[in-house]
C-alpha cells in the first residue's frame, strides 16, 4: 500500500462565490473596496470598424457575508441595463381603457417634481436593509458632477452599488447598500421619470420582494413586502415603457407581475380561476389578474402565469406593444402584452434560454441560452432566421448595438459564462443556409448555398401595413381561439449558420452582462468586473 | 416533478399540507417519522412489475459506492433495465417472489430508535466498521440526525434488508457479472417494498473474483467500472449466446421486438444479445483529409461511451464540440496517404456518425501534471444542460438532430482521484430526481443537478453524465405535466400567508424551478464531504428557514408543522372583505363604465380581429413555404442518396451499411481490417478519447505490432483479456508511488493531454504517443502513420482505458 499523497491543492475559489465560509476559508469582515485597474496590453477588439481598447476594468468589491447568515450564491450579482431614451414612439399604454387605472391628472405645477418613496433607507430598521455607507464626499461629489454624466447601478453578492462612472474616482462608490436576507438579482431604472435630482430604481430580490428605491434623496419603499403577491425570487424587472409608474417583474416560478409604484400591496388571490384544466400547449398563458380586471386599488396590476418553470428575462419591443419572454423550459415567448395574449412560441435548440434582446427596429430578437448559441428570430416573419455559434458555454446576455445597425446590417454583441465577448455582423441578404444534406459530404467540399432569404426582404416593415391589409374574414368563427403557434425546433440542417465576427476571452470570470453606450462597450462579470472598451475613434455613426 | 410530488400531498391531505389543525395524525410517537422519500412515494397505488418504482438504497461495502452509483444510474435507464431483466427470458415473477422470500428481510422499523442509544455506545466504543473511507476521529454527535452517515445507519436500521442470490443456474447461464447484475435487477424489481436497501454483496464477489484490480477496499473510479461493466455484459452475454448457439439452441427471444434492431447479415451472433450495443453503442468516423491530394479517408469505430476534455468556463456541448474539431497533423505527425504515398499534412477530425440512445459522457476530471507527478482533480466549471443534441455529427449520421434528456449524473466528491466519494442523482420515470448515496436514498429538486458545475464549494462535481434519447413532444409533455401541478399547487398555496419574515426568506412552497434554492446551496453539496478528509459539521445555514413541507431539501425536515400558522384566519377574512369590496366597486362602476367600454372594446375587438387574421395569413404563408422546402430538401436528399449509393458501390462494401458488422464478423475479416486497425490504432489521435478501445493503457511495456497480433490470435473474450490485464495491474498496483501511480492510473494517466516527455521511471504505455511516432515514420507501411498525433497538438488528449480492443475495432474501413 502506498500511502496517500496530499490532496491537490484546490483551485482558488472565487470569493464572489461565496465559497469561503463553506469551505472554511477566511472570510474577510472587513468592507472592502473597489479597485480599478489598467490592464497592461490591454484587451483590444479588433473588428471590421477598428479596434475597441479596453479603458479600464472597475472591481467592484464583494461584500464580506452578513455575520447571521450564510453566504448566499447570487445567480445575478450585476446586472445593470443599459439606458437609451427612444425616440417618440406611440402606443397606448398598458391597461389603457381601463378606468379603474386612469391615472389623475398630475397638479400641473408638481409635474417636475416627481413623488418620492416614503422611508428613508440609512435611517431603515427594515430587516432587509442592512447597512447604508455613503461615501463622505458624495454630496460634493453629486454637485460637482458633469449633469451629462453617466450613473450606474450594480448589484454585486449582498451589495448595491450606486457609481458615477464618469467621474474621475469612479471605483469609489456614491452609496453602497448592503442588504441582509434577500439579495437584489436585478433593477430597472425608470427613463422616463429621471432627472437630475430623481431616479426611480426598481429593484428585485430573491426573497420576491421588490425595492422602489430613490438614491437621490436615499428614500425607498417597499412592494410585495413578505412575498405577499408572489414569493418566488424576482428573476428580471423593468418599468414598463412609457410609464412612470408601473413596472413589470417576472418571477421564477413563472409569473410575470405588473406592479404600480403608488400601490400598496394587497393580498393576492387569482381572480380568474374557474378556468377549466387547459392543454398550456393551446393557452399558454393563465392570466391570474387582467390588466382590465375592475379592482385595481391595490398590486398587483396584472399577473399572468406562464409556466412553473423560470423565467430567466423579458424584453419589450421598441414599438412599446410587445414582449420577447423567455424561459428556463427553453421557449421564446412572444406576447402581446397590451392584449394579454401570447402569439407565438418559439423553442431553443436544446436547454434553457437565459437572454433576450430586440433589434432597435423591433424587426428581430436575439437570444442567448444553454444551447451555446445565439439565435435571431425574425418577429414579423415568424421564424428562425440563423443560429450562431461561437460560445463555449452558456450565453448570459445578449444586446443589439444600436449605433453599429442600420436598415440592412445589425450589430449585436453577447457574453457568456465561457468569459468571451462575441461580436456577430448580421444582414438579411448574407445569410446562407448550412450545408445541405448530402450524403458523401466527404468528398463534396462546395457547400450548397441557397439563400434563404429572400423573403426577409418584403417584410412587414409598417404596423399601419398590417393594418390595411383586407379583413374579408373578420366572421372568422376562431375569434376566440388565439392565433398562437408553437413552432417546433427547426433541424440543424435548415437553419443558417452565423459565426461571429470577433470572440475574445476579455476575463476569467463568466461574464454577465453586456451593454453598448454612444462611447464605449461595457460588460460585467459573476465577481464584479465592469470593464469598459473605447469605441474605435470616428467610428461612432450617430443614428 | 414536483408536481406529481405535490399532487401527492395533496391527495394525502392533511399529514403535509400546513393546517390550522395542528396535531398530525401520522405523528404518533411510536410510528418512525416518514422519511422525505417516502413522503414522496405516496400514492403510488400497487407495486409495479417493471421495477420502475423500487427505490433502493445499496450497502457500501467500503469504498465500494463507485460500483453503487453506477449500479444505480443503469438501473433507472428503462430500456437497459428491460433489457436485463429480459434476458435471456424474463424470470416468472413466482419464482422470483419465492427467492425473495427468503431475501428480503424487514426490520423492526423503530429499531433506531432503540439503537440510537446503543449507538452512541457502539460509537463510544468502535469507530463504524463499515465506513472504511471514513476516517475514524471524525466527531459525529449521535443527534446530529441531518449527517447522512446517521441517516445511512438509521436506514440501514429499519429499512427492509434485501440480498442477493446467485440466481444463474435459473437463467441457463454460467454465473458472471451479468447474472449477478439480472440478480440485482430482478430482486429489485420482484420485491415486495418499495424502499429498502440492497446488499450487491454478490455482485461484488464475482467482480472481485474477476477482476483483481477492484479487490482491494481501495477508491476506483467509476467511469471505469462503468466501462467494465458494461463490456463485460456484451462479453458475458455474448459468450452465452456462442455456446447456446453452437448447441444449437434457439434462444428465446423475449427482447428481441424492442431490443434486436439491428439484422446483420452473416453475424454469428444472435440480435438478441445486441440490446447492450442498441442502448449505449455509437459510431464515430474519424475524417481525414490529406491536404496534398485532397483525398479523404474515413474509418468508423464504435463506442459506448465518451471521455472529454475539459476547458475552464466551458460547457459540456463545447467540450464535445472540441472533440470533434478539427485538427492539424503536421510535423511530425504527418499523415501516410494511399493516395499520393508518402506522409503528408492532413486535417482530421472525428465525427459521431450514428448515435447511440444512452450517452454516457465522461468529463476528464483526472489529469496527470507534471509538477505534482500525479493526477489532480481538475475544478473546471462545465456546465451542463437538461438537454443535449449532439453538433459533432456527420452529415449523413441518422438524426443527426435527435434529443437527449439528461437523466443521471455521477457525482464525485473529493479533492483528488485517490480518494473520495461517488454519489447518483437520477431522474426517476415518475418521481422526480432522487440522490441515491449509498444506503441513502433521497428526493432532490431539479436545480440540484446544477450544484455540480464544479464552482461550488464542497469539491463535489459531476463525472459522468447519462443522456438518453428523448423527444421535444415528450418534454413538452413533461413541462406541461409540471405546469398544472405546479399551479394546482398554487392555488393551494395561494391560501397560506407569508406572515412572518423568516418565511420570506424560506422556499417557497410552490416552487420547484427556483433558480438556486438559496438554503439548500448551502447545505446540500456542503453535507456530503462527510466522506472525505476534512471532515466538517454539518454546515447548516444558521437561518433555518421555515421549511414548507411540500418542498423535500437535502437535510429532510422533520415532519414538523411550520410555526406560523395563525394568519391564516385573518387571510380568509382579509380575503372576504376583499371579495366584498370588489363586488361594491363592480357595481358602483359598472353602469359608467358600460357605455364607454363597449365603444372603445368594439374599436379593440375590430383591430384584434384584423391582426389576427393578417398573422395567421402570415403564419399561413410561412407553413407553406416550409412544406415547400422540406419537400425541396426531400428531392435533394433522394438524389444524393442515389449518388451516394452508387458513390459507396465504388468504394467497396465495408464503407456500406453502417451496421452490418458484429463482433464476430470482424473478426472474420479480420485480416485486413486488423492491420489497418493497427495503424489505425497508431494513427489515432483522438481515438483514445473513445475508452471502448483498448490496448493502450495495458501496461505491457511497449505497445506495438506483437500486441495487436496477438489479439487477433486471441479468442475474443474479454474477460480473459481483462482478467490478464488486472493481474497485470495489480504487479503495478502495489509498488510504491511515484512510478506505481501513473501506472495504475494509466487510464487516467492518459488524461492528460499535454504531451508527457519520457519519465526514465516507467518506460511502459504511457508513452504510447511517443511510441507511435518513432513507430511510424519508420514502418508501419500499410497505415496511415499519424500515430501520436498527441505528441504535438495539445489538444489531443489521450484517452481511457482500452483493454477490450476488440469492440473498438468492429469495424475499420479505410477507403
Amino acid at each position: 500500500m502506498f500511502v496517500l499523497p496530499p490532496p491537490p491543492p484546490r483551485y482558488t475559489i472565487p470569493v464572489a462565490y461565496a465559497a469561503g465560509a463553506a469551505n472554511g476559508m477566511a472570510v474577510p469582515v472587513v468592507e472592502t473596496n473597489n479597485t480599478i485597474s489598467h490592464p497592461d496590453g490591454g484587451c483590444p477588439l479588433q473588428v471590421g470598424e477598428g479596434t475597441y481598447t479596453l479603458k479600464d476594468d472597475l472591481l467592484l468589491a464583494t461584500p464580506p457575508p452578513h455575520p447571521s447568515e450564510a453566504p448566499i450564491i447570487n445567480p445575478n450579482p450585476l446586472a445593470t441595463p443599459p439606458t437609451f431614451l427612444k425616440g417618440a414612439v406611440s402606443a397606448p399604454q398598458f391597461g389603457d381603457g381601463n378606468p379603474a387605472l386612469a391615472q389623475p391628472a398630475p397638479p400641473a405645477k408638481d409635474a417636475l417634481k416627481r413623488r418620492k418613496p416614503k422611508n428613508n433607507i440609512i435611517k431603515s430598521s427594515s430587516s432587509f436593509v442592512s447597512r447604508v455607507i455613503t461615501h463622505e464626499t458624495s454630496a460634493k461629489r453629486l454637485s460637482d458632477r458633469d449633469p451629462n454624466g453617466t450613473f450606474a447601478f450594480a448589484n454585486i453578492n449582498r451589495a448595491f452599488q450606486w457609481l458615477d462612472i464618469t467621474s474621475a474616482s469612479k471605483e469609489e462608490h456614491l452609496t453602497k447598500v448592503l442588504f441582509t436576507k434577500a439579495h437584489m438579482l436585478c433593477h430597472d431604472i425608470n427613463e422616463l421619470t429621471k432627472t437630475s435630482s430623481h431616479l426611480d430604481i426598481v429593484m428585485g430580490s430573491s426573497a420576491g420582494d421588490i425595492i422602489w428605491y430613490e438614491p437621490l434623496s436615499q428614500k425607498y419603499a417597499r412592494i410585495n413586502k413578505n412575498g405577499v403577491i408572489n414569493n418566488s425570487p424576482v428573476t428580471h424587472i423593468k418599468w414598463l415603457p412609457g410609464s412612470e409608474n408601473l413596472f413589470m417583474a417576472s418571477h421564477a416560478n413563472g409569473v410575470l407581475v405588473v406592479y404600480d409604484k403608488e400601490k400598496e400591496d394587497a393580498l393576492f388571490t387569482a381572480e380568474n380561476t374557474g378556468i377549466p384544466e387547459r392543454d398550456p400547449s393551446q393557452y399558454p398563458l393563465e392570466i391570474l389578474k387582467s390588466v382590465n380586471s375592475r379592482n385595481q386599488k391595490t398590486n398587483p396590476i396584472s399577473s399572468w402565469k406562464l409556466a412553473s418553470q423560470k423565467i430567466s428575462h423579458f424584453s419589450f419591443s421598441p414599438d412599446q406593444r410587445h414582449l420577447a419572454i423567455v424561459m428556463e423550459d427553453g421557449s421564446l415567448r412572444l406576447m402581446d402584452y397590451l392584449k394579454e395574449e401570447v402569439l407565438d412560441i418559439f423553442r431553443s435548440y436544446y436547454g434553457g434560454l437565459i437572454c433576450s434582446c430586440w433589434s432597435p427596429d423591433g424587426k428581430y430578437i436575439v437570444t442567448g441560452g444553454q444551447d451555446d448559441l445565439v439565435t435571431i428570430w425574425s418577429f414579423p416573419e415568424r421564424k428562425i432566421v440563423a443560429r450562431c455559434q461561437g460560445h463555449n458555454s452558456w450565453v448570459s446576455s445578449v444586446a443589439f448595438d444600436p449605433w453599429r445597425c442600420d436598415q440592412k446590417t445589425y450589430r449585436f454583441g453577447s457574453v457568456g459564462d465561457d468569459c468571451r465577448l462575441l461580436l456577430w455582423d448580421f444582414s438579411v441578404g448574407m445569410l446562407h443556409r448550412p450545408r445541405a444534406h448530402h450524403q458523401n459530404s466527404t468528398r463534396q467540399r462546395t457547400s450548397v448555398v441557397a439563400p434563404s432569404s429572400q423573403s426577409i426582404r418584403h417584410r412587414a416593415d409598417s404596423w399601419g401595413n398590417r393594418m390595411r391589409s383586407d379583413s374579408e374574414r373578420t366572421e372568422n368563427t376562431y375569434d376566440d381561439v388565439e392565433p398562437l403557434t408553437s413552432h417546433p425546433v427547426e433541424p440543424r440542417s435548415r437553419t443558417a449558420l452565423l459565426p461571429p465576427i470577433m470572440s475574445k476571452v476579455v476575463g476569467e470570470d463568466p461574464i454577465c452582462w453586456l451593454g453598448f453606450q454612444k462611447d464605449c462597450i461595457m460588460t460585467s462579470s459573476l465577481e464584479g468586473h465592469i470593464r469598459t472598451w473605447n469605441r474605435p475613434n470616428d467610428s461612432v455613426v450617430k443614428s | 416533478m414536483m408536481g406529481i410530488f405535490n399532487r401527492g400531498n395533496r391527495n394525502n391531505g392533511a399529514p403535509n399540507a400546513p393546517s390550522p389543525t395542528p396535531p398530525n395524525p401520522k405523528k404518533d410517537l411510536q410510528t418512525p417519522q416518514i422519511s422525505p422519500l417516502e413522503k414522496r412515494l405516496q400514492d403510488m397505488g400497487s407495486i409495479r412489475e417493471d421495477g420502475s418504482d423500487k427505490f433502493f438504497g445499496m450497502e457500501n461495502y467500503g469504498n465500494t459506492c463507485y460500483c453503487n452509483s453506477i449500479l444505480q444510474c443503469l438501473y433507472y435507464s428503462v430500456p437497459f433495465r428491460e433489457a436485463v431483466i429480459n434476458y435471456p427470458q424474463r424470470t416468472p415473477v413466482e419464482s422470483i417472489e419465492a427467492a425473495l422470500a427468503k431475501n428480503l428481510r424487514y426490520q423492526n422499523p423503530n429499531a433506531h430508535l432503540e439503537a440510537e442509544a446503543l449507538a452512541a455506545k457502539q460509537k463510544a466504543a468502535a469507530p463504524s466498521s463499515r465506513q472504511a473511507g471514513v476516517p475514524p476521529n471524525q466527531p459525529q454527535k449521535p443527534e446530529d440526525k441531518d449527517s447522512p452517515e446517521y441517516k445511512k445507519k438509521v436506514a440501514l436500521q429499519t429499512l427492509p434488508i434485501l440480498e442477493t442470490k446467485n440466481n444463474a443456474s435459473s437463467y441457463g447461464m454460467s454465473e458472471s457479472l451479468f447474472t449477478s447484475l439480472k440478480d440485482i435487477f430482478e430482486s429489485l424489481v420482484g420485491s415486495q417494498s418499495r424502499i429498502g436497501i440492497i446488499r450487491p454483496q454478490q455482485f461484488l464477489d464475482v467482480l472481485r473474483r474477476e477482476h483483481e484490480m477492484f479487490r482491494t477496499a481501495m477508491h476506483q473510479d467509476a467511469h471505469e467500472f462503468l466501462n467494465l461493466l458494461l463490456n463485460e455484459v456484451v462479453s458475458n452475454v455474448e459468450a452465452e449466446a456462442t455456446k447456446q448457439s453452437f448447441a444449437e439452441k434457439t434462444l428465446p427471444s423475449a427482447s428481441a421486438d424492442s431490443l434486436g434492431i439491428t439484422g446483420s447479415p452473416g453475424s454469428k451472433s444472435p440480435n438478441t444479445t445486441r440490446w447492450v450495443h442498441e442502448l449505449f453503442e455509437g459510431t464515430l468516423t474519424s475524417e481525414t483529409k490529406c491536404l496534398t491530394c485532397e483525398k479523404v479517408s474515413q474509418r468508423d469505430e464504435v463506442f459506448l461511451d465518451l471521455s472529454v476534455d475539459l476547458e475552464q468556463h466551458s460547457s459540456v456541448t463545447s467540450c464535445l464540440r472540441k472533440f470533434s474539431a478539427e485538427e492539424m497533423l503536421c510535423e511530425r505527425n504527418k499523415f501516410h496517404c494511399d493516395n499520393c504515398g508518402g506522409l503528408q499534412e492532413a486535417e482530421k477530425r472525428m465525427k459521431i456518425k450514428r448515435l447511440p440512445r444512452v450517452l454516457a459522457l465522461h468529463l476528464k476530471r483526472f489529469k496527470y501534471t507534471e509538477d505534482l507527478q500525479r493526477l489532480q482533480k481538475l475544478f473546471h466549471r462545465v456546465v451542463y444542460p437538461y438537454h443535449l443534441r449532439l453538433f459533432n455529427t456527420t452529415d449523413d449520421a441518422e438524426d443527426p438532430d435527435r434529443l437527449y434528456e439528461l437523466y443521471a449524473v455521477v457525482v464525485h466528491i473529493g479533492g483528488g482521484p485517490y480518494h473520495g466519494h461517488y454519489v447518483a442523482i437520477i431522474k426517476t420515470e415518475d418521481r422526480g430526481w432522487l440522490l441515491f448515496d449509498d444506503e441513502l436514498v433521497e428526493p432532490v429538486d431539479k436545480n440540484y443537478v446544477r450544484n455540480f458545475f464544479g464552482d461550488r464549494p464542497g469539491l463535489a462535481c459531476a463525472y459522468v453524465l447519462f443522456y438518453q434519447e428523448t423527444t421535444l413532444e415528450a418534454v413538452l409533455r413533461e413541462q406541461a405535466n409540471e405546469d398544472r401541478a405546479s399551479s394546482a399547487a398554487a392555488a393551494e398555496a395561494s391560501a397560506q400567508v407569508n406572515g412572518s419574515l423568516t418565511h420570506v426568506h424560506s422556499v417557497p412552497v410552490d416552487d420547484s424551478h427556483r433558480p438556486i434554492p438559496l438554503s439548500k446551496i448551502t447545505t446540500a453539496p456542503g453535507q456530503m464531504p462527510v466522506h472525505l478528509e476534512v471532515p466538517e459539521a454539518d454546515p447548516m445555514p444558521p437561518l433555518q428557514p421555515v421549511q414548507p413541507p411540500e418542498v423535500p431539501p437535502l437535510p429532510p425536515i422533520p415532519n414538523e408543522q411550520p410555526p406560523s400558522l395563525s394568519p391564516k384566519k385573518s387571510d380568509a377574512q382579509i380575503r372576504k372583505e376583499k371579495v366584498r369590496e370588489e363586488k361594491e366597486q363592480r357595481a358602483a362602476q359598472k353602469a359608467a363604465e358600460k357605455a364607454a367600454e363597449k365603444a372603445a372594446k368594439d374599436e379593440r375587438e375590430n383591430k384584434e380581429k384584423m391582426e389576427r387574421i393578417q398573422r395567421r395569413e402570415l403564419d399561413q404563408q410561412r407553413q407553406a413555404q416550409m412544406k415547400q422546402e422540406a419537400a425541396d430538401l426531400e428531392r435533394a436528399l433522394k438524389a444524393s442518396k442515389e449518388s451516394s449509393k452508387a458513390e459507396t458501390a465504388d468504394i467497396g462494401p465495408e464503407n456500406g451499411s453502417p451496421r452490418d458488422s458484429s463482433r464476430f464478423s470482424i473478426f472474420r475479416r479480420s485480416s485486413r481490417s486488423l492491420s489497418s486497425s493497427l495503424s489505425n490504432r497508431l494513427s489515432k489521435d483522438k481515438e483514445p478519447r473513445v475508452s471502448t478501445s483498448t490496448a493502450e493503457t495495458t501496461p505491457a511495456p511497449v505497445l506495438e505490432v506483437p500486441a495487436q497480433e496477438e489479439e487477433r490470435v486471441r479468442p475474443p473474450v474479454p474477460a480473459k483479456d481483462a482478467s490478464d490485464l488486472s493481474s497485470s495491474y495489480k504487479s503495478t498496483f502495489t509498488q510504491p508511488f511515484p512510478p506505481a501511480v501513473p501506472e495504475k492510473h494509466d487510464p487516467y494517466f492518459n488524461h492528460s493531454n499535454t504531451h508527457l516527455p519520457p519519465l526514465s521511471t516507467s518506460p511502459t504505455a504511457k508513452h504510447i504517443s511517443h511510441v507511435n511516432h518513432l513507430n511510424s515514420p519508420n514502418g508501419n507501411g500499410n497505415g496511415n502513420s499519424n500515430g501520436g498525433s498527441n505528441g504535438s497538438t495539445d489538444k489531443s488528449g489521450v484517452g481511457h482505458t482500452h483493454r477490450w480492443r476488440s469492440f473498438s475495432f468492429k469495424k475499420s474501413a479505410a477507403s
